[in-house]
Order: structure tokens, then sequence, then C-alpha cells
């Protein structure tokens, strides 16, 4: 049998385009509203999640999730309160979650292959559970990212007009931010907690060479992240020894240069059919 | 006349300095109001607070017969900030921009409806964007943006609308067709509040010029605006 149509593979691949489809759909309000590094910060704060998880015995996805959640409320309420807007306060967090981690895995004799996964990714070891897992997750974000987009998007447009029309602008970021915290949970196994942002912003910065629009930058940046998926797992796979959650992340980053020479080529000539 | 925006002694300053000190205004549905006055006398300040986005320090406040900080009542305002408020970041189209100016009136899980979209497509024209309502907002002129954000605050109908410098940037060609615009509105029934430094691009549709002058809110006439108050008259 083909080895790219082996159950593990297949499993990565569905893993990872679902990953690949959540990930960007919510990285273009993160991106928007130059909130790209909060997703790094969930990311180290959840490796120490994974870590407390593992000290007390539950599966990893499970302490990453309570403690991304946990970081994101955390993190929005220093937002608001207008803490956060020195890099200071985010890197503290940041430094704060991974040595945590570091910590506590070491001291229970688990600093091994399982935190190396956690941090860049093993989708091909995804367990069917975990597969339901990571289902639930990006269907939830992607569920509640298209009833609350018109909202979400006048919040990301401009926070203060959409207060100021009435929006519960409050409720809609912590809405934000905890479906950032799910999809670190849930792109944990493909990606890794220290790539996982890159899925969620680099696709976004694709999509957004190509369109004219915020709807359309978001489904180029879907389509992006999805082949970054699949042909990051493919080339793995090809390659036998190359780490997935990398090969995922450097073929994302390779799309966005096609698209940036493609997105200026296009510009021109839409530049010059209105000149004309 | 229905009364919409009433000030009853309210204070409002920052750190030493006071903005406002007892002030008192009431404004009326139907009325065209220009605030008008230097840079840092109040008046962004005055329109931030009828959006209960500042709080007053003392007295009160009652906006279209209720408070400026219920959703209610904000949903039945349009407010257009100064200049482009938003992250460049991801490209955003006119129509997309505009549309965001329905959604407090929409409930969650509605979408935009066929009326909504004529709304929206009828506020875009109203500012002269239609050819451009696809286009990417960031690639057009600071004008055409300007009208873009405009059209946001128009295409929810409201009963209260607050425009800060709504003519930045606007060529003064196109400027009497919007207050043209703005004054049909306040025709209608909304009462239309606009910041200006220049109560000119108003003069012909203006019912009131108001000025904040030693903590207070006072109406003047538009000669002695010229007189006392324009920031490009010579000393």
């Amino acid at each position: 049998m083909n080895i790219l149509l082996e159950n593990f593979v297949v499993r990565a691949y569905i893993a990872g385009a679902l990953v690949g489809v959540a990930a960007p759909t919510i990285g273009c309000f993160l991106v928007q509203r130059k909130l790209s590094l909060i997703g790094d910060g969930m990311g180290h704060l959840a490796f120490a999640g994974v870590a407390i998880g593992v000290a007390l015995g539950f599966t990893p996805v499970w302490g990453a999730l309570v403690m991304a959640i946990l970081g994101a409320l955390l993190l929005e309420r220093l937002r608001a309160r207008g803490r956060l807007s020195s890099d200071l306060s985010l890197a503290l967090i940041f430094y704060f979650g991974i040595a945590l981690g570091v910590v506590v895995l070491s001291a229970t004799g688990e600093f091994n292959a399982t935190a190396f996964g956690v941090l860049f990714g093993s989708p091909f070891s995804t367990t069917d559970h975990e597969l339901v897992v990571i289902s639930a997750l990006c269907i939830l974000v992607l569920v509640v990212t298209a009833v609350f987009y018109k909202e979400l998007l006048a919040v990301a447009l401009d926070e203060e007009t959409a207060r100021a029309s009435g929006l519960p602008v409050d409720q809609l970021n912590v809405l934000m931010v905890v479906m950032v915290a799910l999809l670190v949970a849930a792109g944990m196994r493909v990606v890794g907690l220290l790539l996982m942002a890159a899925l969620m912003v680099v696709p976004v910065a694709t999509g957004s060479r190509l369109a004219h629009s915020f709807r359309g930058a978001m489904y180029w940046a879907v389509g992006a992240g999805v082949l970054s998926a699949l042909l990051g797992v493919v080339i793995a796979v090809e390659q036998g020894s190359l780490a997935p959650g990398g090969t995922i992340v450097l073929t994302s980053i390779g799309l966005f240069f096609v698209a940036a020479v493609v997105g200026r080529r296009a510009a021109r000539l839409h530049t010059r059919g209105g000149a004309q | 006349m229905q009364v919409t925006v009433a000030f009853s002694d309210v204070k409002f300053g920052y750190g030493a300095t006071h903005t406002l000190d007892g002030a008192d205004l009431q404004l009326s549905a139907g009325e065209f109001i220009v605030l008008a006055g230097s840079n840092g006398s109040g008046k962004s300040t005055l329109l931030k607070l009828c959006l209960g986005l500042l709080k007053p320090q003392g007295g009160h406040i009652e906006v279209l017969g209720g408070s400026p900080f219920d959703p209610n009542v904000l949903r039945r305002t349009g407010y257009a900030p100064q200049g482009l408020r938003m992250a460049t970041s991801l490209p955003v189209s006119v129509t997309e921009v505009v549309a965001a100016g329905l959604t407090p009136s929409k409930r969650f899980f509605h979408r935009m409806n066929r009326l909504d979209w004529r709304k929206i497509n009828t506020a875009i024209d109203s500012v002269g964007l239609g050819d451009l309502s696809a286009e990417c907002l960031f690639e057009l002129s600071g004008g055409q943006q300007q009208r873009a954000i405009l059209a946001r605050a128009l295409v929810g109908e409201p009963a209260l609308l607050l425009l800060d410098e709504p003519t930045t940037g606007i060529d003064r060609g196109l400027r009497p067709a919007l207050a043209a615009e703005l004054r049909r509105r306040a025709d209608l029934g909304a009462t239309v509040v606009t910041v200006s430094h220049d109560p000119d691009d108003f003069h012909e549709v203006t019912d009131r010029i108001l000025v904040i002058q030693d903590g207070q809110i006072e109406q003047i006439t538009h000669e002695e605006f010229h007189t006392h108050f324009d920031p490009r008259a010579p000393e």
C-alpha cells in the first residue's frame, strides 16, 4: 500500500486540514487587530498546561486546553485594561509558561520525546480519540465564527466605533481569545504549540496579498492553510526524517512568497485596468 | 420638538483641565448642529460623552430618551470618528466597512437580507462611492476613505448622527453635496451634530453653531465664529 494512504498518514491529513481551515479563519480577526502574538502567548502557556496535565495523569490536550483558556482570559483582561501594550508584559507571560512547563516535565521525568511532540507537533501519532477532540474543537470554532462573523468583523475594523454603536465588545473579545485557546489545543498535535500561531498568521498574510476584501482574504487564507497542511504532511512522509510541524509551516511560508509575487502582478494589472 | 440630547450640569475634564464645567445642552430632532472651535476645546469629548465612550464626572446626560450607556440607545446612533481608525493589515472592501454600520441593529445569527443590502448600497451611493464599493478601502484616497466612514454612520438611518470632522480630506467641490445629504437626514427627523473647524462647509444647512468656552456650551452666529473662534483668523 502507498505510504501516503496509510491510516496514520490519513489521520494526519484530516487533523492538518481541520486545523488548516480553522486557524486562518480566526487568525484573520487577530491579524486585523494586530494581535498576532496572542496565539504564541497561549501556546507557551498551554505547554505549562500539558506539563501539569502529564504530572496529574491527564491526556496532554486537556491540560493544554484548560491552561490556554485560563491564559486567554488573563491576556484579554490585561489587554482590555491597557496593560498589554508593551512587549514586556507579553514576553513575561511567554517565558513563564514555557519555563513552568520545562520545570514540571523535568521534575516528573517526562522531559523527553513527548515534550518535543507537544512543542513541535507529531501528527503521525494522532490517535482516534485525539482526532475526535481536534475535529470537535475546530468545528466549534468554525461554527462560532460563522454565527458571530459580522460582529467580530465590526470589532476588528474599529473597536471604538463598535463600542459606540452598542455592540458587546468586551464579551466578543473574550469569545475571540477563547476560540484562539481552543485552536491552540487543537493544533498542538498537528504543528506543535510553538508553531501553532504560525498557522493563524502566515496563511492570513498570504490571503491579504490576493484579495480586495476581508472575506476574500479569509477564503484565500483558508485555502493556503489547508494546502500547507496537506503538502507539509506529504513532504514529511516522502522525505521520511523531516518533522511535519516544520514542513507544514515552511510550506505556508513558501505559499506566502508565491502569493506576494502573484499579488503584486495582479495589483499592477488592476491599477492599469483602473487607469484605462 | 422632541429632545434627543440633554446635558444637565455636566462636568468633565482631563486632569486639572475642565473641558465641561456644569454645562447644559438641549438638541432636538431635526436639528443640524455644527460644533466648532479650536483644537482641544472639547468637541470630540462632547461626542464621546453622548456615545457613552466617556463617563461624565458630574451632572446628567440623556440621549434619545435613555442612558448613553444603554446598547438599545446606542444602536439608534451613527458615529463617524475623525479619520481612519482601523488597522490596515488585511484588505477590507468599502461594502464591508459600510455593512459594519448595520451590524449593531441586526441580531446574532441574523444575516444581512435584501433590504439591508439595499440600505448599504444606498448609503454608499449617497456619499458618491457607488463605483468603488468593491474596492479595498486602504487603496482609496483619504477623502474617499472618509466618505466610506461617513456612509457607515449613515447606513443605519440613525436618529442621532455624531460626526467628527466628516469633511477632512474631502474635495471642496464634493462638500456641498455631502452637506445637502446630511441636511436631508435632519429634515427626515434625525439630529445631526458635526464637529468642524470650518462651519463654512455647512453654512447653507446649519441650524445652530455651538462652541465650548470656559466649560460651557454656547451658541454663536456664523459671524461671531469668524470674529472670535476661527483658528485661521489673524490675531
